[in-house]
């Protein structure tokens, strides 16, 4: 039978992936934000196996708003992205630093 | 190794693999296509955990609408690939070292140590008239109301936000197109007036030109 | 309980087979002799300009996103189905109130014009 470790460890590989992602692709903001949308995969995944084994359904509840607002996430996220490419005609996340005093 | 365990590997094994591949590919059009294989393994997984309404919902939202979402904003970008993946090389090793490091300490928390087999043990099995769809619906309409509604308000700040951000009036200036009626409803009367004017003397250019000459 | 879902999972590996398998064996069976000119884009004509892929109107965007929020509202509609008789009148009101939210965003996006494509 699967253990609930099983579950968790696939959880901790996903968030590990998707941190080193981040890391790797300091320039593409594209890839930025698909690494976030697995970063809540991999916690979404923590909270349907502990569901499963407590029993208990609010986890499930939990996630399925999860996904209502990382989808709503990245539909304002890449939104946002349009926009800065139109301004910048390129989305290099080093060079969004204007703000910067 | 029982079949289910075989099948739980299987789908977790290629859902760590397809995201591997995807924040190393170079393209990230390939990158987003590799994402949908993730989370559709993912959604396998989801399913041996018995949450299939989720599964579903997760094959169906996410696979079906964010990666199309996507992908049409990549196509829609047409970034430099090359200058994109500046500086992996460069980045690799921390970003390894930090991802192992963090999956040591996940290992150390979550790891058969605390949640094995004979720490939990089974989980409750259900029979074949149990329906998971029924069980996360009453207390999402009940007792979880009021956070539901605010779910729809977030969807309604996301319809604004994305048309107010993205959404350019086109005014008729910015783009020019042929008018056939108009074209066909011309008149010359419209565009051309007849004017009576008195014959102008044209004055001495030669003589001019030489006075300009001389000032010089 | 999982058990039903055998007939999906013997679907999905069939599936795969079926679309991997006859591509292997092209790849195993098939010559391969590649030189450069069989490599070039066009054996004839002219050398590619330009990057075959070419800019999306952002409109095509603006349709996704919309389409994604009101995928999500279905979403939320189908346990609601489910378990209509047991939720009762509250429920079907929970439910009022999330549609008219959403039907808020729908009267804000038509009289913006997002819908209408010219």
């Amino acid at each position: 039978m699967i253990a609930l470790s099983d579950y968790l460890l696939f959880g901790a590989v996903l968030f590990m992936i998707s941190l080193a992602g981040i890391f790797l692709n300091r320039k593409n903001l594209i890839i930025i934000l698909m690494c976030i949308e697995l970063l809540l995969l991999a916690v979404n995944t923590n909270l349907v196996a502990f569901s499963h084994y407590l029993n208990d359904v609010q986890g499930e509840i939990f996630v399925f708003f999860i996904l209502t607002v990382a989808a709503a996430e990245a539909a304002i996220g890449l939104a946002i992205l349009v926009l800065v490419f139109r301004h910048r005609k390129h989305i290099t996340v080093d060079d969004l630093d204007q703000l910067k005093g | 190794m029982s079949f289910e365990q075989l099948v739980f590997y299987a789908f977790a094994g290629i859902s760590s693999l397809a995201a591997l591949m995807m924040i190393t590919v170079r393209n990230p059009v390939k990158a987003a296509l590799w994402l949908v294989l993730t989370f559709i393994s993912a959604a396998g997984v989801w399913l041996l955990a018995e949450s299939e309404f989720l599964g579903l919902v997760l094959i169906l939202v996410y696979v079906g609408a964010v990666m199309v979402l996507f992908l049409f904003v990549v196509m829609m970008l047409d970034i430099n690939l090359a200058e994109m993946k500046e500086g992996f090389a460069q980045y690799a090793p921390v970003g390894a070292l930090v991802a192992l490091v963090v999956f040591g300490l996940i290992y150390l928390v979550v790891g058969p140590e605390h949640f094995g087999l004979d720490k939990t043990g089974l989980p409750v099995t259900h029979g074949p008239d149990y329906s998971n769809t029924k069980e996360i619906a009453v207390p999402l309409y009940t007792q979880h109301a009021y956070a539901f509604v605010l779910a729809a308000v977030l969807l309604l700040v996301g319809i604004v936000a994305a048309i107010a951000l993205t959404l350019r009036r086109r005014g008729p200036r910015d783009a020019l197109y042929q008018d056939i009626d108009a074209q066909v409803r011309v008149r010359a009367e419209d565009r051309l007036t007849m004017v009576k004017m008195a014959p102008e003397v044209e004055p001495d250019v030669s003589s001019k030109n030489e006075e300009e000459e001389g000032a010089k | 309980m999982l058990e039903n879902y055998l007939p999906i999972l013997v679907f999905v590996v069939l599936g795969i087979l079926f679309g991997v398998g006859p591509i292997v064996v092209g790849y195993l069976l098939g010559p391969q002799k590649p030189d450069d000119e069989k490599l070039s884009p066009y054996e004839c004509g002219f050398e590619a300009f330009e990057d075959a892929r070419m800019k999306f109107d952002v409109r095509f965007y603006l349709v996704a996103i919309l389409f994604i929020i009101f995928d999500l509202e279905i979403a939320f509609l189908f346990p609601w189905a489910v378990v209509l008789d047991e939720i009762g009148t509250f429920g079907l009101v929970s439910m009022a109130v999330f549609l008219a939210l959403l039907v808020v965003g729908f009267i804000y996006e038509w009289r913006k014009g997002a819908l209408e494509w010219e």
